[in-house]
């Protein structure tokens, strides 16, 4: 492709291939630093998607815009970890740069995301692109799953994957039968780390069973949930793990063809990831597999939002049924994985399910990826056995800072609201979550000493999802913002009882009524709040 | 094999493909929505049409839940109401002037009013920012874009996609910013729209008003709704002339209508004014020393056949050419054709529908 590529070329270049808008988008936004009418009318002509249509989708993602040099403006991350870290200063400090929801390096400085590239650094630093943190080394020795090679050095190459013992699973997967796969998968247990945990051998029978092909995987790498950068280890550092586990589920489903759905704020994975599946043709005999970068949406992580975005359709989540296992991708069956679901097959399918099952504590199986950050002196991914006692992750292994007390730490990202000081004797699955009221979702826990102002930390959660909302369905749209307002500067004093009868109404009509699951848990955050800080919000309420 | 599920306490048949709020409407249940319309694939964005269902997890939105053998239903209950009310309440909110708009708006314009009635919504409770971005500058002369009224129900863009096929508009921006807009916030004119107005007959706010009705608005008289046929083609259209008094105030689309199922075009919609204009004609003019003046209609129909038959005469019979108006049925199509071959041995026939 020439520097300066005609509509033309590009539109010859992508129109053939599987899921073409996003790419194509991306490919005008590159060439012109953002999407004229002109860029507009080519692709909707290009592609046959009518032009009101593709412009209202791009009007929906927060990273490509029609407004001329919009590509290359920085966009500085704003998650609640940020802004611990002096982010407001760093918008502040760089010219014309835009605010980001949390783009998943809570464990470095903060990142900026400028048009390709990734940079971390402080207010007052120089701004670097540097490779992503690693895991911190393994606290007590206990045995990993997925993070067991990713510190070996020079794993995220093909030759270092294969000397540390990768693709052996694959090798050994296509001589077994479907239905073997399926069972070592069915008794070790393992079950979507994505959030939603369903059991993915339930998943994939259901796509092997279903009628109708080409029968496609998608691999979920939207990871868009504050507080969560355990899929961007994987990526980043044993990218081949994923692309053996997508193999693997190929076998196992009659899938041949697969898409890595990336999101937009990991601009470096994507040459890794592209890099990998070059390397790895030979392994990867008779799978096609494709990476396709996000927009920016965190709604995109959501599996059925995720496939409208793929096939070039407003990214609003579809009604179920029918489910993505039988009209998923194009109508086809897809079975659509977590990062870490899918990095989990290989191990499992070398040791055994008996090994993997075995690696959590008492009746739970397996292990899950933790992102710990906040106000943690080691903040990072640990893989810790499904079951683990929440304090000695805490305490133990990612240490609180000397003469200061943990007063609350959110679950799930944000998803799943806060836990307490009182709470902290939870293990860390999704019984003895639940049981309190939140759950583990996809792991990513924050942590938040006794200087936080809890009422503000709340405020800056909503206003995540109220930013994220898609607009489909009444309650989240509407509810998201009334929460927003409510969590807002309250302009004088409020009667605290008439306050909260309007926050648990709002909250319990998103929770029972929304159409997907970020209306759903949206309001665990300030029922949460209710619950363990009432003094504060009567605090504000009246302070004014 | 019969399919039953209960519905409200009462055993009820079902077809396979069925929704539960099409099983429940079926049976006369007034299921509140704002964001359905039964041409349309429902979206399941309003929530209103929620129902309780045994060993669910939580209410479930009953036009995007199939019916399925053996299921046991609530349709009503304590528990729904409250839910809907606070849904109506949020909905108001964001809108507060929706319970009150004028029914020339268009056929569905007055749904919201109706709720905010049944739950007992002002607009007061929630009070925060409203989310409509109005487009009343937009210069063309049919179509209404209030969009203070908007409550993002997609009605509108779903019509226009499904319906018209016409993709003129669209959701721009996202969550409570969300906006309807044509590609780039152009003026409708600039757009696809080919101005059918069925966005308007489905709008549930009135935020999409008939123009040319609204200039009637100050008419003291009652509307009154009399069921005709539209005049323009052989298609049949159901319209309902809406009048006050005796001014014809608008047109709108049958929904029950056979032939069109509340859609209408262009000119079935926005172009009926011509029934009242003073420059219409009413009776037969015939060119008297170059001025047209008011003639019998045996004085004007002997003008017309004697100058058919000069001009045959003058310039052979195939000098005489029919054009069959495109709003003719079969039957006077045909009249037309047979008229023109028996009387003056012509085969030059057309129809005007050739666009
Ligand atoms: C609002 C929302 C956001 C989500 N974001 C992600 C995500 O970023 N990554 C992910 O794997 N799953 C995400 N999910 C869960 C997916 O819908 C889906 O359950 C998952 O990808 C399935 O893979 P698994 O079974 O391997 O976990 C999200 C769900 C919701 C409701
Ligand atoms: S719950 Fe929120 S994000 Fe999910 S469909 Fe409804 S509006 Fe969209
Ligand atoms: S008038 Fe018809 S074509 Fe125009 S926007 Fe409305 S539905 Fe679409
Ligand atoms: S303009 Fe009317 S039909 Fe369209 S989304 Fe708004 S309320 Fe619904």
């Amino acid at each position: 492709m020439p520097a300066s590529p005609t509509d033309e070329q590009l539109i010859t270049r992508w129109q053939d291939e599987p899921a073409p808008l996003l790419p194509l988008l991306h490919a005008f936004n590159e060439r012109d630093g953002h999407l004229s009418r002109e860029s507009l009318e080519a692709i909707s002509a290009g592609l046959r998607i009518p032009l009101a249509e593709v412009h209202g989708s791009v009007t929906f993602y927060h990273h490509i815009s029609d407004e001329p040099e919009s590509r290359d403006r920085p966009r500085v991350c704003m998650g609640p970890i940020c802004r611990l870290n002096g982010s407001e200063q760093l918008l502040h400090d760089l010219d014309g740069a835009e605010p980001m929801a949390c783009a998943g390096r809570c464990d470095d400085p903060i990142p900026v995301l400028q048009a390709d590239r990734g940079l971390v650094g402080r207010p007052g630093d120089e701004l670097q692109q540097v490779p992503s943190p690693l895991p911190p080394p393994n606290p007590a020795g206990i045995e990993e799953c997925c993070l067991a090679n990713v510190r070996e050095p020079d794993r995220a190459a093909c030759s270092g994957y294969v000397r540390t013992g990768g693709y052996a699973a694959l090798a050994k997967a296509r001589a077994m039968e479907p239905e073997e796969i399926l069972q070592v998968l069915e008794a070790s247990g393992l079950a979507g780390r994505g959030g939603a945990g369903f059991p993915t051998a339930t998943k994939w029978r259901a796509v092997r069973d279903a009628q109708g092909g080409p029968k496609t995987l998608v691999c979920n790498a939207d990871e868009g949930e504050p507080g969560c950068f355990k899929d961007r280890v994987l990526l980043d550092h044993d990218p081949h793990a994923i692309l053996e586990g997508m193999a693997i589920a190929g076998l196992a489903t009659g899938a041949t063809r697969g898409f890595i759905y990336l999101r937009y704020e990991y601009p470096q994975t994507q040459a890794i990831l592209e890099r990998a599946l070059e390397e790895a043709e030979e392994h990867l005999d008779g799978f096609e597999f494709c990476v396709r970068r996000g927009a920016g949406a965190y709604i995109c992580g959501e599996e059925t939002s995720l496939l409208n975005s793929l096939e070039g359709r407003h990214p609003f989540p579809r009604n179920r049924p029918p489910f993505p296992v039988t009209h998923g991708f194009e109508q086809t069956p897809t079975a659509v994985n977590n990062v870490e679901t899918l990095a989990s097959v290989a191990p499992i399918l070398h040791r055994g399910a008996e090994w993997y099952a075995g690696l959590g504590l008492g009746e739970h199986r397996g292990t899950k990826l933790i992102s710990l950050s906040g106000d943690v002196e080691r903040p990072g991914n640990y893989e810790i056995p499904m079951g683990f006692p929440l304090k000695t992750l805490l305490f133990d292994w990612a240490g609180v800072p000397e003469g200061r007390t943990v007063q609350a730490v959110t679950m799930a990202g944000l998803s799943g609201g806060f836990l307490g000081a009182e709470d902290l004797d939870v293990t860390l699955d999704e019984a003895c979550l639940r049981a309190k009221g939140s759950f583990l979702g996809a792991g990513g826990i924050m942590a938040f000493d006794d200087r936080r102002d809890m009422f503000e930390i709340a405020r800056q959660s909503m206003e995540f999802f109220a930013s994220e909302s898609c607009g489909k369905c009444f309650p989240c749209r509407i509810g998201t913002e009334r929460l927003v307002e409510r969590l807002g500067d309250p302009s004088g004093p409020l009667d605290p009882a008439a306050w909260t009868e309007e926050v648990r109404a709002i909250g319990q009509a998103m929770t029972q009524l929304s159409a997907c699951g970020l209306g759903r848990s949206a309001p665990l955050i300030t029922e949460s709040l209710l619950r363990l800080f009432p003094a504060e919000v009567s605090g504000k309420l009246g302070a004014e | 094999m019969s399919l039953d599920l209960t519905l409200d306490g009462q055993v009820v048949p079902f077809q396979e493909g069925e929704t539960l709020y099409e099983v429940a409407h079926r049976h006369g249940d007034k299921i509140p929505t704002l964001c359905y319309d039964k041409r349309l694939k429902p979206l399941g964005a309003c929530r209103l049409c929620v129902v309780e269902v045994e060993g669910a997890n939580g209410p479930l939105a009953s036009c995007t839940t199939p019916a399925r053998e053996g299921m046991v239903v609530r349709t009503v209950t304590e528990d729904l109401e409250q839910h809907r009310k606070t849904l109506v309440d949020l909905v108001l909110s964001e809108n507060p002037k929706g319970a009150e708009i004028t029914p020339l708006r268009g056929l569905a314009s007055q749904e919201l009013a109706q709720l905010s009635v049944r739950y007992g919504s002002d607009g007061t409770r929630f009070a925060g920012a409203t989310s409509g971005h109005p487009r009343l500058d937009d210069p063309n002369p049919m179509i209404l874009r209030d969009y203070e009224h908007c409550i993002s129900c997609y009605r509108c863009v779903r019509v226009c996609a499904e319906q018209e096929g016409d993709y003129a508009i669209s959701i721009t921006g996202r969550g409570f910013g969300t906006r309807i807009s044509a590609e780039f916030d152009v003026d409708l004119q600039d757009s696809d729209c080919t101005f059918c107005g069925q966005c308007v007959q489905t709008c549930p706010t009135g935020a999409l008003g008939d123009q040319l009705a609204l200039q009637y608005t100050d008419l003291p008289e009652p509307i009154n709704a009399t069921r005709s046929i539209c005049p323009y083609c052989g298609v049949g259209c159901s319209v309902d002339l809406l009048t006050k008094g005796e001014t014809l105030v608008g047109v709108q689309p049958a929904m029950d209508g056979p032939a069109n199922e509340g859609a209408l075009c262009i000119k079935g919609q926005f172009a009926w004014e011509w029934v009242q204009h003073p420059d219409r004609l009413k009776e037969p003019l015939v060119r008297k020393d170059g001025e047209l003046v008011p003639a019998s209609w045996e004085e004007a129909l002997d003008r017309a056949a004697a100058g058919f038959a000069q001009t045959a005469a003058r310039h052979g019979r195939q000098s005489i050419y029919a054009v069959a108006s495109g709003r003719a049925p079969h039957e006077s199509a045909y009249s037309v054709q047979k008229f023109i071959r028996v009387n003056f041995g012509s085969n030059q026939i057309d129809n005007c529908s050739r666009a």
